[in-house]
Protein backbone atom coordinates (compact mmCIF):
# COMPACT_ATOMS: atom_id res chain seq x y z
CA UNK A 1 0.00 0.00 0.00
CA UNK A 2 1.39 3.71 -1.09
CA UNK A 3 -0.69 6.47 0.06
CA UNK A 4 -0.46 10.45 -0.84
CA UNK A 5 0.81 11.75 2.77
CA UNK A 6 -0.13 15.21 3.55
CA UNK A 7 0.14 18.18 5.95
CA UNK A 8 -2.48 18.90 8.18
CA UNK A 9 -1.37 21.05 11.10
CA UNK A 10 1.50 22.51 12.62
CA UNK A 11 2.44 23.94 16.22
CA UNK A 12 5.24 25.71 17.58
CA UNK A 13 6.60 26.48 20.49
CA UNK A 14 9.78 28.64 20.28
CA UNK A 15 11.92 31.25 21.13
CA UNK A 16 10.57 34.24 18.77
CA UNK A 17 7.34 33.43 19.10
CA UNK A 18 4.56 30.37 20.37
CA UNK A 19 1.62 29.35 17.81
CA UNK A 20 2.22 28.43 14.09
CA UNK A 21 1.40 31.65 12.75
CA UNK A 22 3.19 33.71 15.23
CA UNK A 23 6.46 31.82 14.33
CA UNK A 24 6.11 32.63 10.91
CA UNK A 25 5.74 35.76 11.09
CA UNK A 26 8.95 35.57 13.34
CA UNK A 27 11.03 33.73 10.27
CA UNK A 28 9.76 36.17 7.85
CA UNK A 29 10.88 39.03 9.86
CA UNK A 30 13.84 37.86 10.76
CA UNK A 31 13.28 38.39 14.25
CA UNK A 32 16.01 36.76 16.05
CA UNK A 33 16.48 36.27 19.83
CA UNK A 34 20.09 36.90 20.78
CA UNK A 35 20.80 37.79 24.59
CA UNK A 36 24.11 37.11 26.45
CA UNK A 37 23.45 33.84 29.10
CA UNK A 38 22.51 33.87 32.37
CA UNK A 39 25.09 35.52 34.88
CA UNK A 40 25.16 32.76 37.15
CA UNK A 41 26.77 30.52 34.47
CA UNK A 42 29.49 32.06 34.61
CA UNK A 43 30.59 31.54 38.24
CA UNK A 44 30.68 27.70 37.25
CA UNK A 45 32.93 27.63 33.67
CA UNK A 46 34.81 30.19 31.61
CA UNK A 47 32.82 29.82 28.72
CA UNK A 48 33.94 30.63 24.92
CA UNK A 49 30.84 31.44 23.29
CA UNK A 50 28.44 34.07 25.85
CA UNK A 51 25.24 34.18 23.77
CA UNK A 52 22.47 32.22 23.40
CA UNK A 53 18.34 32.18 22.02
CA UNK A 54 16.31 32.25 25.29
CA UNK A 55 12.60 30.91 25.15
CA UNK A 56 10.05 33.52 26.69
CA UNK A 57 8.93 32.31 29.52
CA UNK A 58 6.71 29.43 29.29
CA UNK A 59 2.77 30.82 29.75
CA UNK A 60 2.22 26.74 30.75
CA UNK A 61 -1.80 27.35 31.19
CA UNK A 62 -1.35 28.11 27.39
CA UNK A 63 -0.05 24.74 26.87
CA UNK A 64 -2.70 23.39 27.95
CA UNK A 65 -0.36 22.11 31.47
CA UNK A 66 -2.22 22.40 34.73
CA UNK A 67 0.12 24.08 37.74
CA UNK A 68 0.59 20.28 39.23
CA UNK A 69 2.11 18.99 36.27
CA UNK A 70 5.28 20.88 36.05
CA UNK A 71 6.67 19.01 39.10
CA UNK A 72 5.92 15.65 37.27
CA UNK A 73 7.09 16.73 33.37
CA UNK A 74 10.37 17.75 32.22
CA UNK A 75 9.78 21.02 30.05
CA UNK A 76 10.91 19.08 27.06
CA UNK A 77 7.61 16.93 27.66
CA UNK A 78 6.07 20.65 28.63
CA UNK A 79 6.96 21.90 25.01
CA UNK A 80 5.93 18.81 23.20
CA UNK A 81 2.36 19.18 24.40
CA UNK A 82 1.57 22.33 24.13
CA UNK A 83 2.80 22.19 20.43
CA UNK A 84 0.98 18.58 19.70
CA UNK A 85 -2.18 20.61 21.18
CA UNK A 86 -1.67 23.63 18.63
CA UNK A 87 -1.27 21.23 15.47
CA UNK A 88 -4.00 19.13 16.26
CA UNK A 89 -6.24 22.00 16.37
CA UNK A 90 -5.18 23.81 13.46
CA UNK A 91 -5.73 20.50 11.80
CA UNK A 92 -9.47 20.94 12.50
CA UNK A 93 -9.84 18.29 15.15
CA UNK A 94 -11.98 18.75 18.06
CA UNK A 95 -10.32 17.33 21.62
CA UNK A 96 -12.88 15.77 23.73
CA UNK A 97 -12.00 15.30 27.23
CA UNK A 98 -11.57 11.55 29.14
CA UNK A 99 -13.61 11.62 31.83
CA UNK A 100 -11.76 8.85 33.20
CA UNK A 101 -8.37 9.90 32.84
CA UNK A 102 -7.26 13.32 34.03
CA UNK A 103 -5.97 15.92 31.39
CA UNK A 104 -6.73 13.48 28.65
CA UNK A 105 -8.49 14.17 25.51
CA UNK A 106 -9.89 12.07 22.70
CA UNK A 107 -9.12 13.19 18.84
CA UNK A 108 -12.62 13.60 17.49
CA UNK A 109 -13.08 12.14 13.97
CA UNK A 110 -10.31 9.44 13.98
CA UNK A 111 -9.44 5.92 15.09
CA UNK A 112 -6.88 6.27 18.07
CA UNK A 113 -5.54 2.75 17.14
CA UNK A 114 -4.51 4.30 13.58
CA UNK A 115 -2.88 7.42 14.89
CA UNK A 116 0.89 6.80 15.74
CA UNK A 117 3.81 9.22 17.30
CA UNK A 118 6.80 9.72 16.16
CA UNK A 119 8.75 12.27 17.83
CA UNK A 120 12.38 13.56 17.83
CA UNK A 121 14.79 14.91 20.86
CA UNK A 122 18.71 14.68 21.31
CA UNK A 123 18.62 14.81 25.09
CA UNK A 124 15.19 14.16 26.20
CA UNK A 125 14.99 15.28 29.58
CA UNK A 126 18.52 16.36 30.60
CA UNK A 127 17.18 19.19 32.15
CA UNK A 128 15.38 17.28 35.25
CA UNK A 129 18.37 14.55 35.00
CA UNK A 130 20.71 17.49 36.63
CA UNK A 131 18.33 19.08 38.41
CA UNK A 132 17.94 16.13 40.56
CA UNK A 133 22.03 15.12 40.15
CA UNK A 134 22.63 18.19 42.09
CA UNK A 135 19.93 17.67 44.83
CA UNK A 136 21.29 14.08 45.25
CA UNK A 137 25.51 15.68 45.47
CA UNK A 138 24.99 18.93 46.87
CA UNK A 139 22.03 17.94 49.83
CA UNK A 140 24.41 16.61 52.58
CA UNK A 141 27.32 18.70 51.63
CA UNK A 142 25.44 21.70 51.87
CA UNK A 143 23.75 20.68 54.98
CA UNK A 144 27.10 20.04 56.70
CA UNK A 145 28.85 23.28 55.65
CA UNK A 146 25.45 25.03 56.71
CA UNK A 147 25.82 23.86 59.68
CA UNK A 148 29.48 24.26 59.97
CA UNK A 149 29.23 28.06 59.11
CA UNK A 150 26.14 28.34 62.06
CA UNK A 151 28.69 27.10 64.39
CA UNK A 152 31.21 29.62 63.47
CA UNK A 153 28.44 32.74 62.87
CA UNK A 154 31.29 35.08 64.31
CA UNK A 155 34.42 33.66 62.17
CA UNK A 156 34.75 37.16 59.74
CA UNK A 157 35.88 34.61 57.17
CA UNK A 158 32.76 33.01 56.75
CA UNK A 159 32.30 35.05 53.45
CA UNK A 160 33.83 32.46 51.42
CA UNK A 161 32.05 29.64 52.86
CA UNK A 162 28.72 31.54 52.08
CA UNK A 163 29.77 31.90 48.37
CA UNK A 164 30.13 28.19 48.30
CA UNK A 165 26.96 27.35 49.75
CA UNK A 166 25.31 29.42 47.17
CA UNK A 167 26.96 28.08 44.60
CA UNK A 168 25.88 24.41 46.35
CA UNK A 169 22.27 25.51 45.87
CA UNK A 170 19.97 22.55 45.24
CA UNK A 171 15.71 22.27 44.71
CA UNK A 172 13.68 21.06 47.80
CA UNK A 173 13.45 17.94 46.67
CA UNK A 174 14.88 14.49 44.56
CA UNK A 175 11.69 14.15 42.42
CA UNK A 176 9.88 10.90 42.55
CA UNK A 177 8.97 11.30 39.31
CA UNK A 178 12.82 12.03 37.95
CA UNK A 179 12.99 9.03 35.81
CA UNK A 180 9.60 9.53 34.26
CA UNK A 181 10.99 12.72 33.58
CA UNK A 182 14.41 12.22 31.99
CA UNK A 183 13.51 9.15 29.61
CA UNK A 184 14.28 10.60 25.95
CA UNK A 185 10.87 9.26 24.78
CA UNK A 186 8.77 11.24 27.77
CA UNK A 187 7.64 13.89 25.27
CA UNK A 188 6.62 10.96 22.72
CA UNK A 189 4.47 9.29 25.62
CA UNK A 190 3.01 12.39 27.02
CA UNK A 191 1.64 12.83 23.70
CA UNK A 192 -0.19 9.14 23.24
CA UNK A 193 -1.11 9.66 26.73
CA UNK A 194 -2.16 13.39 26.45
CA UNK A 195 -4.33 12.69 23.43
CA UNK A 196 -5.20 8.97 23.41
CA UNK A 197 -3.11 7.94 20.54
CA UNK A 198 -2.11 4.12 20.54
CA UNK A 199 -0.77 3.63 17.56
CA UNK A 200 2.93 3.30 17.17
CA UNK A 201 4.46 5.74 19.58
CA UNK A 202 8.62 6.25 18.86
CA UNK A 203 11.08 8.45 19.73
CA UNK A 204 14.25 9.47 17.33
CA UNK A 205 17.87 10.47 19.44
CA UNK A 206 19.21 10.87 16.59
CA UNK A 207 20.62 14.12 18.06
CA UNK A 208 20.59 17.20 15.67
CA UNK A 209 18.81 14.94 13.15
CA UNK A 210 16.22 13.86 15.34
CA UNK A 211 13.49 16.11 14.20
CA UNK A 212 14.45 15.27 10.20
CA UNK A 213 14.04 11.50 11.12
CA UNK A 214 11.44 11.51 13.67
CA UNK A 215 8.81 13.68 10.82
CA UNK A 216 10.39 10.72 7.80
CA UNK A 217 9.50 7.84 10.01
CA UNK A 218 6.08 9.66 10.36
CA UNK A 219 5.36 9.70 6.38
CA UNK A 220 6.51 6.07 5.87
CA UNK A 221 3.77 5.06 8.51
CA UNK A 222 1.38 7.04 7.05
CA UNK A 223 2.84 6.50 2.99
CA UNK A 224 2.79 2.64 4.18
CA UNK A 225 -0.98 1.95 5.65
CA UNK A 226 0.43 1.53 9.11
CA UNK A 227 -1.27 4.30 10.37
CA UNK A 228 -3.59 7.05 9.20
CA UNK A 229 -2.26 9.75 11.34
CA UNK A 230 0.99 10.64 12.29
CA UNK A 231 1.62 13.32 15.06
CA UNK A 232 5.51 13.69 14.61
CA UNK A 233 8.16 16.51 14.92
CA UNK A 234 10.22 17.24 17.86
CA UNK A 235 11.03 18.85 20.82
CA UNK A 236 14.23 20.22 23.01
CA UNK A 237 14.86 21.85 26.24
CA UNK A 238 18.70 22.78 26.56
CA UNK A 239 18.89 24.94 30.10
CA UNK A 240 19.82 23.77 33.18
CA UNK A 241 20.41 25.81 36.69
CA UNK A 242 24.62 25.38 35.90
CA UNK A 243 24.94 25.88 32.21
CA UNK A 244 26.75 22.32 31.89
CA UNK A 245 24.09 21.40 28.95
CA UNK A 246 25.82 24.59 27.18
CA UNK A 247 29.23 23.92 28.61
CA UNK A 248 29.31 20.85 26.72
CA UNK A 249 28.38 22.32 23.37
CA UNK A 250 30.94 24.87 24.12
CA UNK A 251 33.75 22.52 25.28
CA UNK A 252 33.73 20.84 21.53
CA UNK A 253 34.01 24.18 20.23
CA UNK A 254 31.04 24.25 18.39
CA UNK A 255 29.15 27.67 19.58
CA UNK A 256 29.56 31.09 18.21
CA UNK A 257 32.64 32.38 19.48
CA UNK A 258 32.56 35.97 17.73
CA UNK A 259 30.25 37.80 20.23
CA UNK A 260 31.45 41.21 19.81
CA UNK A 261 27.90 41.91 17.96
CA UNK A 262 25.05 39.88 19.15
CA UNK A 263 22.68 40.44 16.63
CA UNK A 264 25.03 39.30 14.23
CA UNK A 265 27.16 36.69 15.27
CA UNK A 266 24.43 33.77 14.11
CA UNK A 267 25.64 33.59 10.52
CA UNK A 268 25.36 30.35 8.56
CA UNK A 269 27.24 30.34 4.95
CA UNK A 270 28.66 33.47 6.12
CA UNK A 271 32.26 33.82 4.97
CA UNK A 272 32.69 35.39 8.83
CA UNK A 273 30.49 32.55 10.54
CA UNK A 274 32.34 31.17 13.88
CA UNK A 275 29.93 28.29 14.84
CA UNK A 276 25.98 28.10 15.96
CA UNK A 277 23.71 29.76 18.32
CA UNK A 278 22.67 27.58 20.99
CA UNK A 279 19.33 27.35 21.68
CA UNK A 280 17.08 26.75 24.80
CA UNK A 281 14.99 25.11 22.83
CA UNK A 282 11.27 24.26 21.83
CA UNK A 283 9.27 22.20 20.06
CA UNK A 284 7.42 21.49 16.65
CA UNK A 285 4.85 19.20 15.78
CA UNK A 286 3.14 18.37 12.42
CA UNK A 287 -0.05 16.41 11.88
CA UNK A 288 0.63 14.00 9.02
CA UNK A 289 -2.09 12.46 7.50
CA UNK A 290 -3.46 10.23 4.87
CA UNK A 291 -4.33 12.36 2.02
CA UNK A 292 -8.00 10.34 1.51
CA UNK A 293 -8.35 10.45 5.29
CA UNK A 294 -8.04 14.32 5.29
CA UNK A 295 -9.73 15.13 2.72
CA UNK A 296 -12.87 13.12 3.76
CA UNK A 297 -13.22 15.32 6.50
CA UNK A 298 -12.34 18.72 4.55
CA UNK A 299 -8.97 19.38 6.71
CA UNK A 300 -6.77 22.17 5.78
CA UNK A 301 -3.78 21.11 3.77
CA UNK A 302 -0.31 22.68 4.28
CA UNK A 303 1.89 20.56 1.66
CA UNK A 304 2.83 16.95 0.92
CA UNK A 305 5.21 15.21 2.17
CA UNK A 306 7.14 13.32 -1.37
CA UNK A 307 10.31 11.60 -0.27
CA UNK A 308 12.27 10.70 2.86
CA UNK A 309 15.42 9.20 3.63
CA UNK A 310 18.10 8.17 5.71
CA UNK A 311 22.16 7.54 5.53
CA UNK A 312 25.06 7.36 8.43
CA UNK A 313 28.40 8.68 7.98
CA UNK A 314 30.50 5.55 9.54
CA UNK A 315 33.26 8.34 10.11
CA UNK A 316 33.61 10.17 13.15
CA UNK A 317 31.15 11.05 16.77
CA UNK A 318 31.40 14.90 16.13
CA UNK A 319 32.14 15.95 12.40
CA UNK A 320 30.70 15.86 8.99
CA UNK A 321 32.71 13.07 6.74
CA UNK A 322 34.90 15.67 4.47
CA UNK A 323 33.15 15.59 1.06
CA UNK A 324 29.67 14.97 2.02
CA UNK A 325 29.65 11.35 0.44
CA UNK A 326 27.00 10.24 2.59
CA UNK A 327 24.82 13.61 2.74
CA UNK A 328 24.95 13.65 -1.29
CA UNK A 329 23.32 10.01 -0.87
CA UNK A 330 20.43 10.89 1.57
CA UNK A 331 19.71 13.46 -0.93
CA UNK A 332 19.72 11.62 -3.99
CA UNK A 333 17.74 8.70 -2.29
CA UNK A 334 15.64 10.74 -1.09
CA UNK A 335 14.62 12.31 -4.28
CA UNK A 336 14.24 8.87 -5.69
CA UNK A 337 12.00 8.26 -2.93
CA UNK A 338 10.17 11.38 -4.14
CA UNK A 339 10.27 10.10 -7.90
CA UNK A 340 11.75 13.88 -8.26
CA UNK A 341 14.90 14.67 -10.48
CA UNK A 342 17.44 17.02 -8.22
CA UNK A 343 16.50 20.27 -10.99
CA UNK A 344 12.65 19.83 -9.60
CA UNK A 345 13.72 21.32 -6.44
CA UNK A 346 13.30 24.85 -6.03
CA UNK A 347 14.28 25.58 -2.12
CA UNK A 348 15.97 23.63 0.20
CA UNK A 349 16.06 24.23 3.70
CA UNK A 350 19.41 23.64 4.73
CA UNK A 351 20.70 22.05 8.09
CA UNK A 352 23.18 25.73 7.82
CA UNK A 353 24.17 25.87 11.57
CA UNK A 354 27.07 28.20 10.86
CA UNK A 355 29.88 26.01 11.98
CA UNK A 356 33.07 26.11 9.81
CA UNK A 357 32.75 22.58 8.47
CA UNK A 358 29.02 21.93 8.81
CA UNK A 359 28.33 24.88 5.88
CA UNK A 360 31.53 24.10 4.13
CA UNK A 361 30.47 20.77 3.26
CA UNK A 362 26.46 21.16 2.98
CA UNK A 363 27.08 24.18 0.39
CA UNK A 364 29.80 21.81 -1.57
CA UNK A 365 27.00 18.88 -1.98
CA UNK A 366 24.29 21.55 -2.68
CA UNK A 367 26.22 22.98 -5.57
CA UNK A 368 27.02 19.11 -6.39
CA UNK A 369 23.76 17.85 -6.31
CA UNK A 370 21.27 20.89 -7.32
CA UNK A 371 23.13 23.45 -8.87
CA UNK A 372 23.23 27.19 -8.30
CA UNK A 373 19.86 27.64 -9.09
CA UNK A 374 18.04 26.09 -5.82
CA UNK A 375 17.02 28.44 -3.56
CA UNK A 376 18.65 27.94 0.03
CA UNK A 377 18.15 29.61 3.32
CA UNK A 378 18.85 28.39 7.33
CA UNK A 379 16.13 28.49 9.38
CA UNK A 380 18.81 28.41 12.37
CA UNK A 381 20.46 31.76 11.40
CA UNK A 382 17.16 33.02 12.97
CA UNK A 383 16.25 30.26 15.50
CA UNK A 384 19.42 29.39 16.60
CA UNK A 385 20.25 25.67 17.08
CA UNK A 386 17.30 23.86 18.80
CA UNK A 387 19.09 20.60 18.20
CA UNK A 388 16.20 17.27 18.51
CA UNK A 389 13.67 20.04 17.44
CA UNK A 390 15.41 21.83 14.92
CA UNK A 391 14.68 19.22 11.78
CA UNK A 392 11.13 19.78 12.91
CA UNK A 393 11.09 23.28 13.07
CA UNK A 394 12.41 23.07 9.59
CA UNK A 395 10.10 20.70 8.12
CA UNK A 396 7.24 23.22 8.95
CA UNK A 397 9.18 26.27 7.18
CA UNK A 398 9.54 23.94 4.26
CA UNK A 399 5.73 23.16 4.43
CA UNK A 400 4.66 26.99 5.34
CA UNK A 401 6.83 27.98 2.10
CA UNK A 402 5.28 25.73 0.02
CA UNK A 403 1.93 26.84 1.70
CA UNK A 404 2.33 30.68 0.99
CA UNK A 405 5.13 31.27 -1.23
CA UNK A 406 7.44 33.11 0.70
CA UNK A 407 10.65 32.82 1.43
CA UNK A 408 12.30 34.10 5.02
CA UNK A 409 16.08 35.32 4.35
CA UNK A 410 19.08 33.76 5.51
CA UNK A 411 19.87 35.92 8.11
CA UNK A 412 23.38 37.68 9.04
CA UNK A 413 24.59 36.33 5.78
CA UNK A 414 26.95 39.26 3.82
CA UNK A 415 29.66 37.22 2.25
CA UNK A 416 28.18 33.61 1.44
CA UNK A 417 31.11 30.85 1.40
CA UNK A 418 29.92 29.95 -1.90
CA UNK A 419 28.38 31.49 -4.93
CA UNK A 420 24.76 29.94 -3.84
CA UNK A 421 21.33 30.99 -4.65
CA UNK A 422 20.95 31.96 -0.96
CA UNK A 423 17.75 33.56 0.02
CA UNK A 424 19.34 37.16 0.62
CA UNK A 425 15.87 39.01 2.33
CA UNK A 426 12.33 37.74 2.72
CA UNK A 427 9.93 37.84 -0.30
CA UNK A 428 8.10 36.11 -2.52
CA UNK A 429 9.00 32.68 -3.99
CA UNK A 430 6.66 30.44 -5.88
CA UNK A 431 8.50 27.08 -4.74
CA UNK A 432 6.72 24.07 -5.85
CA UNK A 433 8.78 21.18 -4.30
CA UNK A 434 11.50 21.74 -1.46
CA UNK A 435 14.06 19.33 1.23
CA UNK A 436 14.55 19.90 4.13
CA UNK A 437 18.15 18.45 5.94
CA UNK A 438 19.69 17.36 9.05
CA UNK A 439 22.92 16.21 9.94
CA UNK A 440 23.69 15.40 13.55
CA UNK A 441 26.64 14.34 15.75
CA UNK A 442 26.92 10.45 15.54
CA UNK A 443 26.90 10.60 11.92
CA UNK A 444 23.21 10.31 10.61
CA UNK A 445 21.54 11.99 7.94
CA UNK A 446 18.16 12.63 6.80
CA UNK A 447 16.44 14.27 4.06
CA UNK A 448 12.35 14.94 3.33
CA UNK A 449 11.05 15.99 0.50
CA UNK A 450 7.62 17.96 0.25
CA UNK A 451 5.63 19.69 -2.59
CA UNK A 452 3.03 22.30 -3.22
CA UNK A 453 -0.57 20.78 -2.43
CA UNK A 454 -2.76 21.83 -5.11
CA UNK B 1 -8.78 22.91 61.49
CA UNK B 2 -7.77 25.36 60.07
CA UNK B 3 -9.72 26.69 57.25
CA UNK B 4 -7.23 28.01 55.25
CA UNK B 5 -4.92 25.34 55.21
CA UNK B 6 -8.29 22.88 54.10
CA UNK B 7 -8.72 25.33 51.56
CA UNK B 8 -5.51 25.09 49.77
CA UNK B 9 -5.77 21.19 50.42
CA UNK B 10 -8.70 21.14 48.63
CA UNK B 11 -7.55 23.00 45.54
CA UNK B 12 -4.47 21.32 45.35
CA UNK B 13 -6.33 17.94 45.15
CA UNK B 14 -9.08 19.24 42.63
CA UNK B 15 -6.09 20.42 41.06
CA UNK B 16 -4.64 16.61 41.07
CA UNK B 17 -7.50 15.29 39.64
CA UNK B 18 -8.82 18.01 37.55
CA UNK B 19 -12.17 17.39 39.19
CA UNK B 20 -14.66 20.23 41.17
CA UNK B 21 -13.55 21.31 44.65
CA UNK B 22 -17.24 20.86 46.01
CA UNK B 23 -16.37 17.63 44.84
CA UNK B 24 -14.00 16.94 47.70
CA UNK B 25 -15.31 16.25 50.80
CA UNK B 26 -13.53 15.42 54.25
CA UNK B 27 -14.13 12.14 54.85
CA UNK B 28 -13.93 10.54 51.29
CA UNK B 29 -10.57 8.33 51.29
CA UNK B 30 -7.78 8.93 48.90
CA UNK B 31 -7.33 5.53 47.32
CA UNK B 32 -11.24 4.32 47.63
CA UNK B 33 -13.35 7.10 47.22
CA UNK B 34 -11.05 9.46 45.21
CA UNK B 35 -9.83 6.55 42.98
CA UNK B 36 -5.52 7.79 43.66
CA UNK B 37 -3.47 4.77 43.14
CA UNK B 38 -0.20 5.55 44.55
CA UNK B 39 1.11 7.49 42.11
CA UNK B 40 -1.95 9.85 41.91
CA UNK B 41 -0.80 10.07 45.85
CA UNK B 42 2.99 10.35 45.05
CA UNK B 43 1.61 13.58 42.52
CA UNK B 44 -0.42 14.63 45.16
CA UNK B 45 2.27 14.99 47.99
CA UNK B 46 4.64 16.69 45.38
CA UNK B 47 1.91 19.18 45.34
CA UNK B 48 1.53 19.71 48.96
CA UNK B 49 5.54 20.00 49.06
CA UNK B 50 5.05 22.70 46.55
CA UNK B 51 2.24 24.34 47.85
CA UNK B 52 3.60 25.00 51.53
CA UNK B 53 7.39 24.50 51.11
CA UNK B 54 7.32 21.44 53.32
CA UNK B 55 9.33 18.74 52.86
CA UNK B 56 6.96 15.33 52.80
CA UNK B 57 8.94 12.42 53.14
CA UNK B 58 7.21 9.24 51.54
CA UNK B 59 7.51 7.32 54.68
CA UNK B 60 5.81 10.09 56.56
CA UNK B 61 2.71 10.28 54.22
CA UNK B 62 1.80 6.61 54.42
CA UNK B 63 -1.27 5.71 56.80
CA UNK B 64 -3.27 8.86 55.63
CA UNK B 65 -6.46 7.40 54.52
CA UNK B 66 -8.89 10.30 53.88
CA UNK B 67 -8.72 14.19 52.96
CA UNK B 68 -9.15 14.97 56.81
CA UNK B 69 -6.02 12.96 57.51
CA UNK B 70 -4.15 15.06 55.01
CA UNK B 71 -5.31 18.06 56.07
CA UNK B 72 -4.42 17.23 60.06
CA UNK B 73 -1.15 16.13 58.64
CA UNK B 74 -0.14 19.04 56.96
CA UNK B 75 -1.18 21.57 59.68
CA UNK B 76 1.32 19.45 61.69
CA UNK B 77 4.34 19.67 58.85
CA UNK B 78 3.70 23.70 58.55
CA UNK B 79 4.66 24.01 62.37
CA UNK B 80 7.94 23.04 60.90
CA UNK B 81 10.51 24.53 59.55
CA UNK B 82 9.77 25.82 55.85
CA UNK B 83 12.14 24.44 52.71
CA UNK B 84 12.42 27.81 51.57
Amino acid sequence: MSRRVVVTGAGVVSAIGKGVEAFWRGCLEGRAVVTTIPENWIQFADFHSRLWSPLPELDLESLGIARTERLHLDPVTMLAIGAGREALENAGFTLQPVEERARAYRVSGIDGTRAGVFLGTGIGGAHSFLHNHVHHLHQRTRALLAAYAGNHASDPDLASLNTVLGMLSHGPRYNPFVVSMLMPNAPSAALGIRFSLTGPNVTSCVACAAGTVAVGHGYRAVRDGDVDLAVTGGSEYLYDEHGHIFHGFDVAGTLVRDYSSPETANRPFDMKRSGFLFSQGGAAVLVLEDMEHARRRGAPIMAEVTGFAETFDAHSMMSLAPGGQQIERVLRTALADADLAPGSIDYINAHGTGTRNNDEVEAGVIERVFGKSVRVNSTKSILGHTIGASGAFEAVVTALTLRDGITHACKNLDEPLLDLNFVRSAGHFDARAAVSQSFAFGGHNAAIVMRRFD
Amino acid sequence: MNDNVQQRVFRVISEVLNRKENEIQLTLSLRDELKMDSLGQMTLFIALEDEFQQSIPPEEAEGLVTVQDVIKFIERKTQEPSLV
